[in-house]
């Protein structure tokens, strides 16, 4: 049945059933996807899809149910469901359905897609590309290009009907080098609106240089060493450690940052955003999950913790207003508080003047296995990483097989410099490349690198 | 439905594609949160959809649709179709289906879809109030049970036609230990291909708790971990990590057949220490990661991995086993019906060996007994693993001397198996949703304790 008809029936049954009110959140999907492998298209696919999650309170009670399929068992699916979850919750918190109106901010999320013998040229030339860079590039895995389009629509029983859409082309590739016995990976995605403003050259190349920089990389050996973490590095240390700044980890006792409000947390030369509104990330939306609009927030300024971020009953639990932080993981997802475009305001210093001041230590490049060694609960980090070393000021030789390690808070307080080349490098987190002070490195040992 | 399936697949192939396939899905799961000893959300969710493949020699399309009506398949068939260019002037066609009969080994005593809510929640409050009981400083519990019951229909034009249910149930207990300055975590997560008889034949919810809190508690006390490179121990169940990660994603056909994994071409070489037999084994009944049928519809097998040390057999799709000139493994698995199958672990785990676990430790010296691992991931083209240790315990002279926390196990994949000198004798396994290319799908890692003579551990100098 038609979309307007499934949600206008399902309302009905929700107020048969007795719920008091009812949201409908609508995610309508269309993708792209093509991967090109020695010169052939390996993957081509090509999908629509729809989802719809309810959510509707009973008995002043939050329930939850979702589907993918849009008939009249569908619906009972629904009520049943949600009738089931609102009964035997025993949150106390008021979860709520918001009810203002205001009418949608107009982002400009959408750009130009390119037909798909476009895309298909684009995937084989990016493989091109990092081949022709150097010829110790023998593989180039992945070769994939993205582009998708959504529409997020919110409508309730309080007579909320709002909807936005967004549109994101991208494109990856992981090339592999080999020089003798050492083999070295390097990886580059892009995301841009306009399918044109993606540059198959400049993808390619740049990562093939990461993969040939890194040939004949080697530990050094384990101790403190002074650590100029890159922007790439720095934005996924940012994001495996935003979640503290979520009301609704501090409210489950899951946050460090609890009653820190208003205290300094982070060096003065620290300041962090969150920012649904920049065109250019792509995190962004006019309004949150539940409907409310986005607002810039100031998370941290110049090192002094300002507000966690919030949903609506985050919000209410703490007294103060929702950011606009609400969130959910697709159409099924409960409502939970994400960050938006999250990032370190940019210093003055480019990234050449950081490595002078640095003069002798570390530089790290990329970091692995966040999921597993970086603890958002605890702050503390034991991270595989790749870099080089640094002396006076200059670049000397690549490193791999050591580990960084530290804590997240401490690391913070440490910050000495923030550098001025912010960069958004998969979507809404981002961060300059910053000077760490002082971490600890294990890599070879003492005597084996006599 | 059968004549639907026939008409879509034959659509599929209308532009030249030599192979089409069909998978059906319907996907009820229910998961259940408990936060702080109540309930906290409850959510049910119901995926439905398929997806249309075709091949064209090498090249693969793939296209899904919500839409699982006969016109919505057809749409979906010429979708793909329509992505197709072979120069060929004959025209593959689907055959007839030809329906097997498969065993049914393992019946569902207790299907979750059966299974009345509150007897859900009884195991997660039994699993939430052991976890608090261990000490006053276990500051907040979460626990969650996830259960599904997935019906899927596969048909190709080779004339397979195959139905399956796949039920899965699993309870995960994360718990926070904190002194006020400090906090902790434990996570225990185990689960099974079964329905709610997973609380009454193998996992009791108190011990799930206990286990996560302990570990958190154990945590919050502990030292941090020295850095350093020395002899590891690493305990089973999801020790089993390890070799998941530094050896199992490395012979799965999607990095073999493009040539980026450190263990092409290496097929009846030694790759691994003698005393290394590697297996996985998608047929173990119950187990969190088997499959009557894969997601190509293939009846799963038992493949030997590495035999003595010596690498026997990859793990193979459909369309890699043509890239690759070999036959498929039984191995093709996907996320759901927007995932087109590739190739995937199943139960995979290092066979038990003959070493004995105490004589391991005694004759270690100084270095790190990693009794709990946390997850961890691979660059399979360099073999470079990381592993986060979430409960290890400091060895000195032989001798356990202290827990320590914040370690993490880095090196390469095919320097790891050679350095591997004890085997022990208890294999168990543990349950994981591995990530790859087509999504998440459960998988048992597992081994007996086992000993590697040198690694490097990260942790704070």
């Amino acid at each position: 049945m038609k979309i307007d008809e499934f949600i206008q029936k399902l309302f009905q049954a929700a107020k048969a059933a007795g719920f008091s009110v009812a949201e409908a959140y609508l995610i309508e999907d269309e993708s792209f996807k093509a991967m090109a492998t020695n010169q052939e298209i390996t993957e081509y696919a090509s999908n629509a899809t729809r989802g719809l999650g309810l959510r509707a309170m009973l008995g002043g009670r939050m329930g939850y149910a979702s589907t993918e399929a849009f008939d009249d068992a569908a619906i009972n699916w629904l009520i049943g469901g949600a009738r089931d979850s609102a009964t035997l919750c025993e949150d106390t918190d008021e979860a709520l359905i918001y009810d203002g109106r205001e009418s949608v901010l107009a982002l400009p999320l959408t750009g130009e897609d390119a037909p798909a013998e476009v895309k298909l040229a684009f995937a084989l030339e990016l493989e091109r590309q990092a081949k022709a860079y150097d010829p110790r590039v023998t593989h180039v895995g992945y070769n994939i290009v993205i582009t998708g389009r959504t529409n997020v629509r919110i409508v309730n029983t309080y007579g909320l009907d709002k909807q936005y859409g967004e549109s994101v082309c991208g494109a990856y590739l992981m090339p592999v080098a080999h020089e003798g016995d050492s083999t070295a990976t390097g990886f580059e995605l892009r995301f841009a609106r306009n399918f044109t403003d993606l540059d198959a050259s400049a993808l390619g190349r740049a990562a093939a240089k990461r993969a040939v920089d890194a040939l004949h990389a080697s530990p050094v050996t384990s101790g403190c060493y002074r650590v100029v973490i890159l922007n790439l590095a720095m934005t996924d240390l940012l994001e495996a450690f935003s979640p503290a700044f979520s009301a609704e980890n501090v409210q489950k006792e899951l946050s460090l940052l609890k009653g820190k409000l208003g205290q300094t947390i982070a060096a003065d030369c620290v300041t962090i955003v969150d920012d649904p509104l920049r065109t250019e990330g792509f995190a962004s939306h006019p309004f949150d999950a539940e409907g409310v609009p986005c607002t810039r927030h100031t998370v941290v300024e110049n090192g002094v913790f300002r507000t966690f971020l919030h949903n609506l009953k985050t919000a209410r639990k703490d007294g103060v207003a929702s950011t606009g932080n609400a969130s959910k993981a697709g159409y099924a997802g409960s409502v939970r508080v994400s960050p938006t475009n999250f990032y370190l305001e940019p210093g003055t210093l480019g990234f050449d003047e950081l490595l002078k001041r640095l003069g002798d230590g570390l530089v790290i490049t990329e970091v692995d296995g966040l999921h597993a060694g970086a603890d958002a609960v605890s702050g503390d980090f034991s991270l595989l990483s790749k870099g080089y070393t640094v002396k006076n000021g200059q670049r000397v030789r690549p490193v791999e097989q050591i580990t960084v390690a530290g804590n997240f808070f401490e690391l913070l307080k440490n910050i000495e410099v923030v550098g001025s080349d912010l960069r958004f490098p998969s979507g809404g987190f981002g961060s300059p490349s910053v000077d760490v002070g002082t971490l600890s490195v294990a890599g070879k040992d003492t005597d084996a690198d006599a | 439905m059968m004549d639907s399936l026939r008409a879509a697949l034959d659509a599929a192939l209308d532009t030249g594609g030599d192979f089409a396939e069909i998978f059906l899905e319907d996907n009820r799961t229910h998961n259940l949160q408990m936060l702080g000893g109540r309930v906290e959300l409850i959510n049910s969710n119901r995926a439905h959809g398929a997806g249309v493949r075709v091949f064209n020699g090498l090249n693969a399309i793939y296209a899904y649709t919500n839409e699982t009506d006969r016109e919505g398949l057809l749409r979906c068939a010429r979708q793909a179709a329509s992505a197709v260019s072979a120069q060929k002037t004959s025209r593959a066609c689907a055959q007839t289906f030809v329906v097997p009969v498969l065993s049914t080994p393992f019946p569902i005593l207790e299907p979750p879809s059966q299974t009345d809510t509150h007897k859900k929640l009884d195991y997660l409050r039994m699993a939430d109030a052991a976890a608090r009981a261990v000490s006053p400083e276990i500051e907040q519990v979460s626990c969650t049970i996830s259960d599904g019951e997935q019906d899927v229909t596969i048909a190709n034009s080779e004339g397979l036609y195959v139905e399956d249910k796949r039920v899965r149930t699993r309870l995960a207990c994360l718990a926070v230990a904190s002194d006020g300055q400090e906090k902790q975590q434990g996570f225990e997560g185990p689960g099974a291909g079964m329905g709610y008889e997973l609380f009454s034949s193998r996992v009791d919810p108190t011990q799930v708790g206990r286990d996560a809190a302990k570990t958190a508690h154990l945590m919050l006390h502990a030292p941090v971990c020295p850095a350093g490179v020395m002899p590891v121990v690493i305990d089973n169940a999801f020790g089993g990590v390890i070799f998941h990660e530094a050896c199992g994603h490395g012979l799965e056909a999607t990095s073999v057949a493009f040539g980026t994994s450190v263990f092409c071409d290496k097929l009846g070489q030694k790759i691994a220490a003698d005393c290394v037999t590697a297996v996985d084994d998608g047929t173990m009944p119950y187990e969190w990661g088997s499959l009557r049928v894969d997601d190509e519809g293939m009846v799963t097998t038992r493949l030997v991995l590495i035999e003595n040390g010596v690498l026997k057999n990859y793990m193979i799709d459909k369309l890699n086993a043509r890239r690759m000139g070999m036959p498929p493994t039984g191995s093709g698995r996907r996320q759901s019906y927007q995932n087109a199958p590739t190739s995937r672990m199943r139960n995979t785990y290092i066979a038990a060996g003959t070493d004995d676990e105490s004589e391991m430790i005694a004759t270690m010296g100084n270095g790190l007994y990693a009794k709990k691992l946390g997850g961890g991931s691979v660059d399979t083209a360099t073999g470079s693993f990381n592993f986060a240790v979430s409960e290890g315990y400091l060895v000195k002279d032989g001798k356990i001397v202290s827990p320590v926390r914040g370690a993490s196990l880095i090196g390469k994949g095919a320097e790891i198996l050679l350095k591997i000198d004890r085997v022990g004798r208890n294999m168990t396994m543990a349950q994981g949703l591995c990530g790859s290319l087509s999504g998440n799908v459960p998988v048992n890692i597992g081994q007996p304790m086992i000993r590697v003579t040198q690694m490097t551990v990260g942790g704070r100098a």
